[in-house]
């Protein structure tokens, strides 16, 4: 199947990160790339989501960072003029109060993405990247 | 000896390019070390600016170019038709991607940009007077599952021997003479849960010589898992209808570009999915001026192929058939 070599860039290696403000922590953040050869508008992202140690994310407590903007996972369908370069990282905050515990964590992330130059008939090519990763929190 | 020329797709190296093993520079030096002089691009691949390029960019592409003495040769251009969530992209719109991607080519010293089947013949004939205005050459990839019989094409033909002649042209591409799945695909099929004599079943009944509905029909009741099924659907399905290497004669003067597409080559002599023996002496006896450009896609089902030897297999391969 086309595409699915490209899964493999998709959880980025980076240490899980907690957010702090001040003395509170108010979450943690990870990476991830675009799983394809080429980059993608985020329009043309149909769902995303996450899951930690097996726990759903609730989608209102993730933000999805790219080009120096923060988006909420509802917004990504209208962003049809925010390119998301091959080789950039996205960070993932997640709302959390008191962040991650340090060590390892399970972290899966799933997108379904539309390549939007495949109608060729028709119908474009909707692909499901479904990825499990251990990352390490700091 | 031919007038035909390799160059090179520099998404041939797509696996180190996204995972971080060489970057744009670093496949540019790695096209020269190999011995190649014509070089095509992805800017939506390799442009980190994309869609939208500064001079600053184009100039620091310009520099690399001329660093190791690389010629420009192909902009490959998409056509994105379903960027929206809510409707397919306008006129309007497709002519602002297709001519923003006609002076970014020519900034850069191309002197060629290719397009996709979706840009219409309606928009294609008026992409004529950009190309007169910054004399450059626009064409439409072939590529599976299109081929010669697709409707849209007898109309593209017409447009590119006609009004558009000398301007608007088409790049055939390889895998519309594809029959056989190749290794890569077969060890993906593996890996996902094809059990290895069920695969081998599967093979035998795609190089039956059978109406493809009889070869689903048996598939679907055959004693099959789910991804045997699909696999075997895949196959028959993309790999059945080969285009005819006897047409390209039809059309072989609106052809300014080929895309020498290949997945995996595990030696110098012979693919058993792409007939490049049919391929280069048909293109040769034609009398094709131009390059063709290695283009490796083995990419898309395993990261752990080296692009470097399977662009040497192609080249091998294909310079014997040449000069045979």
């Amino acid at each position: 199947m086309d595409f699915q070599a490209y899964n493999k860039i998709f959880i980025c290696k980076d240490e899980i990160k907690n957010i702090t403000v001040k003395d509170a922590v108010i979450g943690y953040e990870f990476k991830i790339k675009y799983p394809s050869y080429r980059g993608t508008f985020l329009s043309c992202i149909e769902a995303l989501s996450f899951q930690v140690d097996g726990v759903e994310i609730p989608k209102e407590d993730v933000y999805f960072c790219l080009n120096n903007k923060q988006f909420l996972l509802d917004e990504l369908k209208d962003c049809f003029k925010e390119y998301w370069f091959v080789r950039d990282k996205a960070t993932i905050q997640v709302r959390k109060a008191g962040g991650i515990s340090s060590g390892k964590h399970t972290v899966n992330a799933f997108l379904k993405h539309r390549v939007p130059y495949t109608g060729y008939f028709g119908e474009y090519l909707v692909l499901d990247s479904n990825v499990t990763e251990t990352l390490v929190a700091e | 000896m031919s007038d035909i020329k390799f160059g090179i797709t520099l998404y041939s190296f797509s696996t180190e390019y996204i995972h971080e093993k060489l970057d744009l520079e670093g496949v540019l030096r790695k096209a020269r070390d190999m011995g190649y002089k014509g070089v095509e691009i992805i800017p939506a691949q390799m442009a980190p600016e994309y869609p939208y390029l500064s001079d600053e960019w184009i100039n620091e592409l310009k520099g690399l170019l001329d660093k190791y003495e690389l010629e420009p040769i192909c902009w490959s251009a998409y056509i994105d038709m379903g960027i929206r969530s809510d409707r397919d992209l306008t006129e309007e719109e497709i002519i602002q991607y297709t001519v923003n991607d006609m002076i970014y080519a020519k900034k850069a010293g191309f002197q060629m940009v290719r397009t996709q089947h979706a840009i219409s013949p309606a928009i294609f004939r008026k992409m004529i007077p950009y190309c007169k205005q910054l004399d450059m050459k626009l064409t439409i990839e072939m590529h599976h599952p299109h081929h010669p019989e697709v409707e849209v094409w007898k109309e593209y033909f017409e447009i590119m021997k006609g009004e558009g002649k000398g301007y608007l042209g088409y790049v055939i591409d390889f895998s519309i003479y594809q029959t056989m799945p190749h290794q890569l695909y077969l060890n993906q099929a593996l890996e996902f849960g094809c059990r290895p004599d069920k695969l081998e079943e599967i093979i035998a009944l795609h190089q039956k010589k059978e109406d493809t509905s009889l070869k689903i029909a048996a598939a679907e009741q055959g004693d099959f898992n789910e991804i045997e099924k699909h696999t075997a659907l895949e196959m028959f399905g993309k790999f059945s209808a080969p285009a005819k290497i006897s047409q390209i004669k039809d059309t072989i003067d609106c052809c300014f570009y080929i895309h020498g597409k290949f997945y995996y080559l595990d030696n110098d002599d012979h693919d058993p999915c792409i007939p490049f023996e049919e391929l280069m002496k048909e293109l040769r006896d034609l009398g094709y001026k131009g390059y063709i450009a290695s283009e490796y896609e083995g990419h898309h089902f395993d990261y752990t192929v080296d692009s470097e030897e399977q662009l040497r297999h192609f080249i091998a391969l294909n310079t014997k058939l040449l000069e045979a």
